[in-house]
């Protein structure tokens, strides 16, 4: 069902995106002599080989579609801040926290992304996922929440790709026992 | 004008770092005191983050400082996620507030979720 | 005189996070704890980027490895703290949660 071929290239794919993820942190660290290259080459070959280890890749990330949310996610993430200091300094405090569950069934890896960016936006924070429903706790129970992750999943979604048949041997959906 | 830009944000980082304490000391709920901590302190480092990378001495310096937020921030989100996992696996201390009963309500029945209001 | 800001404004920030600790010392949960310990680490961070930028660049390293610490710490609290040693917040909670609580109770 899944040609040899192909899968290796879909695999050196994965690699190449991670290490140009990974790459930049050798200048950014300082590491710019001919010297520093030679340790930080093989780091990131390293590091690129366990990043694909710990997380084998299911949908190839779209590089570009993850650089184009970036800003939309920093904003949400001001707004997350500016509404939690805000009834963090109210005298009153007002809260009214409470519990949703909401399904999702995006891929390993993009339930985290999706909980990460949950646990930054104003008023609701991810507990982890139970019978592949992602436990979203609230700071305002009447908080609307269905619509929200719906947008976010899709975006992140979108972010992944399509599923690539290549690698269907893995499960795609939901988490398996690990 | 760059280092009036620079007090501003990092006032403004301290303030948020300030909502965080005062979040983490008031809120009457474990889940409730971790969004104070998730949110507001990085809202504040990115805020510390930004003044003093207005000031830097060079690019490489501001690459390192864009690297140490990037790094915290990503940490944050993850962390945040493990850490409230826990919390609510080991379910809250007596006296630690209505968030005790909540997350076994949504997950012992199927149809738990709640109606959103809309 | 910006130097001299970014020190002051790293001196009340170690006093705002001080007041963290009391939270340590109360709890009442594990986890508790551990977010305040994590508000000190990127309490931490903040200060010492901004003793980086009164002329001291290499507490920016400092702040690097501290950052890093923390995530760890964090990671190594969940799996000391949760059953079964799982730490990962995609797999399935329910197997964890019935291992953990009380036994007898019906999920699903």
């Amino acid at each position: 069902m899944t040609d040899r071929p192909g899968k290796h290239r879909a695999l050196l794919r994965s690699a190449l995106k991670r290490a140009l993820i990974l790459a930049p942190i050798l200048p950014a660290l300082g590491a710019d002599t001919r010297e520093a290259l030679l340790l930080g080459g093989p780091a990131v070959v390293a590091a690129t080989w366990l990043s694909l280890h710990l997380l084998p890749p299911q949908r190839p990330l779209r590089l570009i579609r993850f650089l184009a949310l970036l800003p939309g996610f920093l904003w949400r993430s001001l707004l997350g801040g500016v509404d939690v200091a805000w009834r963090a300094f109210h005298p009153r405090m007002p809260l009214n926290p409470g519990w949703a569950s909401v399904p999702s069934d995006l891929p390993d890896g993009g339930k985290v992304a999706l909980g990460a960016e949950f646990s930054l936006m104003p008023g609701t924070l991810v507990a982890g996922t139970r019978d592949g429903r992602l436990l979203v706790h609230m700071l305002d129970a009447d908080q609307h929440l269905e619509g929200a992750v719906r947008l976010e999943e899709a975006r992140i979604a979108r972010m992944l790709g399509q599923p690539d048949t290549a690698h269907e041997s893995l499960p795609t959906s939901g988490a398996g026992p690990s | 004008m760059i280092d009036a830009a620079s007090l501003l944000l990092s006032v403004a980082g301290l303030i948020f770092f300030l909502a965080g304490t005062v979040g983490i000391l008031r809120f009457p709920d474990t889940h409730s005191r971790l969004h104070a901590l998730t949110k507001a302190d990085n809202l504040g480092l990115g805020l510390i983050a930004l003044a003093v990378a207005l000031q830097a001495e060079s690019w490489a310096a501001i690459a390192k400082i864009v690297l140490i937020w990037a790094l915290v921030l990503l940490a944050a989100g993850t962390s945040a996620q493990l850490v409230a996992r826990v919390a609510l696996q080991q379910g809250g201390a007596p006296g630690s507030g209505r968030d005790d009963a909540g997350p076994d309500a949504v997950g012992s029945t199927p149809s738990g979720q709640r109606d959103p209001a809309g | 005189m910006m130097a001299a800001w970014f020190t002051g404004l790293a001196a009340l920030l170690l006093l705002t996070i001080a007041a963290a600790l009391w939270r340590i010392w109360r709890g009442p949960t594990a986890a508790d704890r551990m977010m305040a310990a994590q508000l000190i680490g990127s309490g931490g961070v903040a200060v010492t980027l901004l003793l980086a930028a009164a002329g001291q660049p290499a507490a920016r390293d400092v702040g690097l490895v501290l950052a890093l610490l923390a995530a760890f710490a964090a990671v190594g609290f969940v799996k000391a703290a949760s059953h079964r040693g799982a730490g990962d917040p995609e797999a399935d909670d329910a197997s964890d949660a019935r291992a953990g609580r009380a036994e007898g109770r019906a999920h699903d």
